[in-house]
């Protein structure tokens, strides 16, 4: 039987926020007089759905129906600076900055609904775009009201900024990289296990299953987490046995230049995936947010790579695992070099067979 | 050259290797097909012609006299999504949503043929078009949930199969 | 909580479903010309005899630029950082790259843009390349940067990312065994369905509108300003809906080419690039080589780990250095290893630039890693659930550069995948926690790396 079936775990980390921080976002929002709500922040949104998670946060934060809320992060004129939607920054740095403003926005909200209330704000909340005092309910007015009389009777815009940044940790030791504070917002932590199929005539390598744990700190919405890791899943498939710019590297030539020479994966590559999702909440992140969008694609290559050797006996380490590479290792049974107490793997590759001498991996004896 | 697009009669002149996806883009501001390659490899230019999923970037325009062209627009507005349309929202199948539109085309025209909600049968019948943001899983579901003429609640989204979350551990 | 932890729908689902989304593309500006661009045939070569008057003399050609018409040439994106500029926005008196672009037309149509780009004059001498990271310090290589051939501006101006902990020759010495492995993902690229794009319209107060597929708004404002030389309120840049990004659309690739056209022009300017250039000329994910030899025992502690990598950034620095610092914060994974040497380097090649991926620098030490530390079981004979469980990090524990854990899951995923994957832990294991180390968890070669030793 030439298909040989085999399974391979691995764990993973990942920070939260651009390495050594110092990636400001910020954000300001204004209510307008019916009290609806209107966010203005710089997070580009390239699909990972940063305009729905950072609209779900305000509508949290202040206590208003998530359909109150408008989202405008399209041009440099009205919305203020974001570093950026990358580092898996986008829910915990940014929507930590629109989470701030949204609490000046609830504080003056409560404010003058004190005022109309008579009521000491402190003793009020908000709950459904209505405010209510805290075991009084039947004493409430709702945020549209408050929206009106802040325009016409108190001549004030409600408006709130924030601005998330968190300080730049420098390497103080260049000698040791030790800093001097923790250079990211939070580390987020992840597992797979993957199921392959060897066929070792063809050399292909199916990926038939993968499992995948996420612990998310806490899951804004589920649904856009799932699209995470589902995308992130098979972008870690294509890493691991499709793609490749240069297929025949280090050689810069024969590069493909079309989605038929170029392997991305399509529907005939998606294994089964199977989702299993912690929240550990960060210490600070918004609602205990952490970032997922980045580590998605970690986990799969390596557990992959174990799955095959699980599966047929070869390691194969130069990614993608492509049916030449496993056909070759097959042919070539390569078994590691024991020499003592070393166990070395992969010789040939290593800097030391290649290199004339400028570069070299020593291992202390 | 008269052209039929989403039940509207257009004269159109066009360059004589004008495709398709020329015409709607530029010619009639139909931006909804898009531009993903340009070499037929991708699907996001997929257009319904004569109710048949085709690439719009391979498709002389020359050759469309008399018939009909579908695009996303064609299949339901923001008032009254078709049910695909609505799978796809309520299964969150789109992400950046530049595959969407062709995509959504490819799976209409699976559900004309009859298609069902056999998850290897649609992973067939849209293969070929690219997503890369997806991971497909959530294109399956919606379109798997179309072809079974689930009613589709509009105010959430819904879990992929195989989903289980633990809460802190 | 009501809309917090909600599966509520997107906010743009609707326009996605309707065909209503704007991408850059989608954009009409009446006037509107399309850019195309001269790219380099070859890999390596000096550049001499650049003649864009052809072009320019074209019928419908309204402007070429080159690097002359540059105001700031090189802008290094991640100057903030200490990353000095070295990339030419437009290639002068030398090409590094296949693909590298030289001069950019703007002209009424994509063909009469092609038939520009093709009139240009320019002559070339070619050099051989270099490909291959493992032979860039070779005495006979070919010399790609002037800084040499590799990033020689790390802090204190060293040429390497260092990181030191502990003992590395004493872990090695008390190993029972040492497992030694190669590591090398390859160069793939982003594969956004939206290719680069962006649209650049210079209005009638003297400012520029540009529509850009941008992932970073504010970031790209700023790379447009700087080779313009301009203040950030000269400029409004327009996005923020793309379509799909992953790390490939930070570069700010097109933007500031399309202000110069649409400057010198007077016309709004596009430049959406073809799949073939998405394919061949974008900047990609870094192809890496990392070498790593762990110091282990026969139940399955790590002791120490020395590791080298090379990060091949391609033709230019980018975000190569900041990559490389990431990847080497994050060499030991979700473990605890006490004794550490790592060395890295940011090797330049002839290659298309590479840039930041999703995971950009820890995706490769995650492969490298964590492939190790299955192989690492295997060599030992050991469960692989229990071997990382053991050597997992903890509360208390501190990272490479030594900042504490104060919350770690790699015990909460491990354990959770075993139950996903229906395989039973032995009793200890299964009851591991993340709670701070002590008894048989806290052997006496970890005590020294926890956070507060002096309470153990």
């Amino acid at each position: 039987m030439p298909k040989h079936t085999g399974r391979g775990i691995a764990a993973i980390e990942y920070p939260t926020g651009m390495n050594q921080n110092g990636d400001p976002s910020q954000a300001w929002i204004k209510v307008k007089p019916d009290g609806r709500v209107d966010v203005f922040a710089g997070t580009s949104d390239i699909g990972n759905g940063s305009k729905t998670i950072q609209s779900q946060i305000v509508a949290e934060t202040i206590g208003v129906p998530y359909d109150w809320v408008t989202y405008d992060n399209s041009n440099t004129d009205s919305s203020p600076v974001c570093t950026g939607t990358f580092a898996s920054r986008a829910t915990f740095v940014a929507g930590k900055a629109v989470e701030k403003a949204a609490e000046r926005v609830k504080e003056r909200i409560l404010d003058i609904a004190g005022k109309e209330l008579e009521i000491d704000p402190s003793d009020l909340e908000i709950v459904d775009g209505e405010v209510l005092a805290k075991g009084a309910p039947q004493k409430k007015i709702a945020v549209p009201d408050v929206a009106a009389a802040a325009t016409w009777t108190y001549g004030e815009l409600i408006t709130g900024t924030g601005a998330q940044l968190k300080p730049y940790a420098s390497i103080v030791d260049p000698e040791t990289g030790e800093v001097d504070l923790p250079p990211h917002s939070a580390i987020s932590y992840a597992a797979c296990a993957a199921e392959v199929e060897v066929d070792d005539e063809t050399g292909v390598v199916q990926v038939t299953r993968l499992v995948q744990v996420y612990d998310v700190g806490r899951a804004i919405n589920p649904t856009l987490v799932e699209g995470q890791i589902e995308g992130g899943a098979v972008q870690g498939l294509g890493l691991g046995v499709l793609e490749n710019c240069y297929p025949y590297y280090p050689s810069a030539e024969h590069r493909g230049g079309q989605f038929g020479s170029y392997l991305a994966p399509g529907f005939e590559d998606l294994p089964k995936i199977d989702t299993i999702i912690i929240e550990n909440p960060s210490s600070d992140g918004p609602y205990g947010a952490k970032g997922i969008g980045e580590m998605a694609n970690n986990a799969q290559p390596p557990a992959i790579a174990a799955a095959v050797f699980d599966a047929v006996g070869v390691w194969v380490t130069e990614l993608p695992i492509t049916p030449e590479r496993i056909l070759r290792a097959l042919e070539a049974k390569a078994e590691p070099v024991r020499d003592g107490k070393r166990v070395v793997f992969d010789s040939e590759l290593s800097v030391n067979a290649v290199s004339q001498g400028g570069i070299a991996f020593e291992v202390p004896a | 050259m008269k052209l039929t697009v989403n039940g509207i009669a257009h004269d159109v002149v066009s360059a004589p290797l004008a495709t398709l996806l020329d015409v709607l883009r530029e010619d009639l501001g139909i931006t909804s097909p898009k531009a993903g390659c340009e070499q037929g490899g991708c699907g996001a230019c997929t257009v319904l012609v004569d109710g048949e999923p085709q690439r719009a970037c391979l498709t002389p325009a020359a050759s469309l006299e008399g018939l009909e062209v579908t695009t996303v627009e064609g299949l339901g507005a923001p008032e009254s999504l078709s049910p695909l349309q609505q799978a796809f929202t309520h299964h969150y199948a789109a992400q950046c949503g530049f595959c969407t539109s062709g995509m959504m085309l490819a799976a209409e025209g699976y559900l004309k043929r009859g298609g069902t909600d056999d998850r290897e049968a649609i992973q067939e019948a849209l293969a070929g078009h690219v997503c890369r943001c997806t991971g497909y899983v959530k294109i399956i579901d919606a379109v798997a949930a179309a072809a079974r003429g689930d009613s589709f609640d509009l105010t959430v989204t819904a879990p992929s199969a195989g989903m289980t979350n633990l809460g802190g551990v | 909580m009501k809309a917090v932890g909600a599966r509520l729908p997107r906010y743009d689902g609707i326009e996605h479903v309707t065909g209503r989304t704007t991408y850059v593309d989608d954009v009409r500006v009446p006037g509107t010309l399309w850019a195309k661009a001269l790219r380099s045939p070859l890999h390596s070569a000096t550049m001499s005899g650049l003649d864009v008057s052809p072009a320019e003399a074209m019928p419908g050609v309204h402007a070429v630029i080159t690097a002359a018409d540059v105001p700031l040439l090189e802008y290094g994106h991640l100057s903030a950082l200490g990353i000095p500029a070295d990339e030419p926005l437009l290639a002068k008196d030398e090409v590094r790259y296949k693909g590298q672009p030289i001069a950019i037309v703007a002209a009424e149509d994509e063909e009469t843009a092609m038939a520009a780009v093709d009139a240009i004059e320019v002559d070339f001498d070619e050099r051989p390349p270099l490909f291959d990271i493992r032979k860039a310090f070779d005495a006979d290589a070919p010399k790609v940067h002037p800084w040499g051939n590799w990033y020689p501006h790390f802090e204190g101006e060293m040429d390497r990312r260092q990181i030191r902990k502990g003992s590395i020759d004493e872990a090695f010495d008390r190993a029972d065994v040492i497992v030694q492995g190669v590591y090398r993902p390859a160069a793939i690229e982003h594969v956004p369905l939206e290719t680069q794009v962006s649209l650049a319209v210079p209005e009638a107060n003297g400012r520029l509108t540009v529509y850009s597929c941008t992932q970073a708004l504010y970031f790209s404002m700023g790379v447009i300003a700087a080779h313009l030389q301009v203040p950030l309120n000269k400029l409004k840049v327009v996005g923020g809906t793309v379509g799909g990004g992953f790390g490939g659309k930070v570069d700010t690739a097109s933007e500031t080419m399309c202000a110069l056209l649409a400057q010198k022009s007077g016309r709004p300017v596009k430049w959406r690039w073809t799949r073939e250039e998405e394919f061949l000329c974008s900047s990609t994910r870094a192809p890496w080589h990392m070498e790593i030899a762990d110091a282990v025992t026969k139940d399955g502690w790590i002791l120490g780990r020395k590791m080298l990598t090379l990060h091949d950034s391609g033709a230019y620095a980018r975000f190569s250095p900041y990559g490389l610092t990431k990847h080497s914060f994050h060499h030991t994974g979700a473990y605890t290893i006490p004794n550490l040497s790592f060395d890295g380097f940011v090797i330049f090649t002839n290659r298309v630039p590479t840039t930041a991926m999703r995971g950009f620098g820890v995706t490769s030490v995650s492969f490298a890693t964590e492939t190790h530390m299955s192989r690492v079981a295997n060599v030992l004979g050991l469960d692989p659930y229990e071997v990382r469980l053991k050597n997992a990090n903890r509360i208390g524990d501190t990272s490479p550069n030594r900042i504490v854990y104060t919350d770690p899951s790699t015990v909460s995923v491990v354990k959770a995948l075993a139950g996903g994957m229906e395989v039973e832990l032995a009793p200890e294991y299964a009851a591991m926690t993340r709670d701070p180390r002590e008894g048989d968890l806290l052997p006496e070669h970890l005590v020294s790396q926890m956070a507060d030793p002096e309470a153990h």
